[in-house]
């Protein structure tokens, strides 16, 4: 797709050409929505709300940026909106920081090599789920654009509007974090 | 084992988000040559993220979301048409 194009006929009106930009992201937009959110009727919304969004206001992308981050940032926003506005009613979500900043001395017992059928296990992936939602938001947006959906340092920082010193920070405490809620999964699941 | 430590290394690097000449590069080269924790860190950070990404492949958009979204968007004539143009 020439995306360039594309876009320069959805600003024209052209109502193919949304389409095809639709279609292109639906299943990212999607995908962040339902990681950030854990939640399918919110991971909709938040789909819904981002393409209404870029309906109404593609006229305002200038291309300084790529398009999809100019269109992660309208679904990013969409997406902490919601959580904000749900605070009360998530259990997962945590409005004070886990132990992310803490340093742990590491244990010297060498993780198993997994089965990586074990992934789609639905208790392990429910636990992996579990253990990414109690992540705070501001870590999280950053594993799921950088690690899940691989934009770069400087594309993350652009989306969440954070410098990219901020963004790696954010990115290696998130990681650090799932380790060491992986490493509990691990030993409760018997694998070490 | 020289060649291993050093792929371990330029994997922290990339975990950092750093150049590999990067001076912060260089002091963790410096400390990871002598730190058997680390190179477990390293490891263990680099599966995490290599899991994540796994179990992370299995979603796609349910069909009734999809059609939803379209018809919300006035461009429910247009789901077809558009598989056609995509690469």
């Amino acid at each position: 797709m020439d995306e360039k194009k594309v876009v320069a006929q959805a600003q024209q009106g052209d109502r193919n050409a949304f389409a095809i930009l639709v279609n292109e992201y639906k299943d990212r937009i999607y995908h962040l929505g339902l990681r950030l959110t854990g939640k399918e009727q919110d991971a909709e919304d938040i789909l819904q709300e981002t393409f209404i969004a870029m309906l109404q206001n593609i006229n305002k992308f200038k291309g300084n940026s790529a398009f999809y981050t100019w269109l992660y940032r309208i679904a990013v926003n969409n997406g902490l909106k919601k959580l904000k506005s749900k605070a009360n009613s998530y259990t997962h979500v945590s409005l004070h920081d886990p132990n992310v900043e803490q340093t742990h001395s590491e244990h010297l017992n060498v993780w198993p090599e997994f089965d990586f059928k074990d992934i789609s296990n639905k208790k392990f992936r429910k636990e992996l789920d579990e253990a990414l939602l109690e992540l705070p938001e501001k870590y999280r947006t950053v594993f799921i654009l950088r690690d899940l959906h691989g934009t770069s340092t400087s594309e993350t920082a652009r989306i969440l509007d954070i410098s990219e010193s901020n963004t790696k920070v954010r990115l290696m405490r998130a990681r650090n974090f799932l380790k060491e809620k992986l490493e509990d999964i691990v030993k409760l699941e018997g694998l070490l | 084992m020289k060649i291993e430590k050093y792929k371990i290394f330029d994997q922290v690097c990339t975990f950092l988000g750093e150049d590999l000449d990067s001076e912060p590069c260089k002091q963790l080269k410096e400390q990871l040559q002598s730190c058997k924790d680390c190179e477990v860190f390293v490891d263990k950070i680099k599966r995490t993220v290599a899991i994540y990404k796994t179990a992370d492949g299995c979603d796609e958009i349910p069909d009734d979301v999809c059609k939803k979204l379209f018809k919300k968007l006035n461009l429910d004539d247009l789901m077809d048409a558009k598989e056609n143009d995509k690469k």
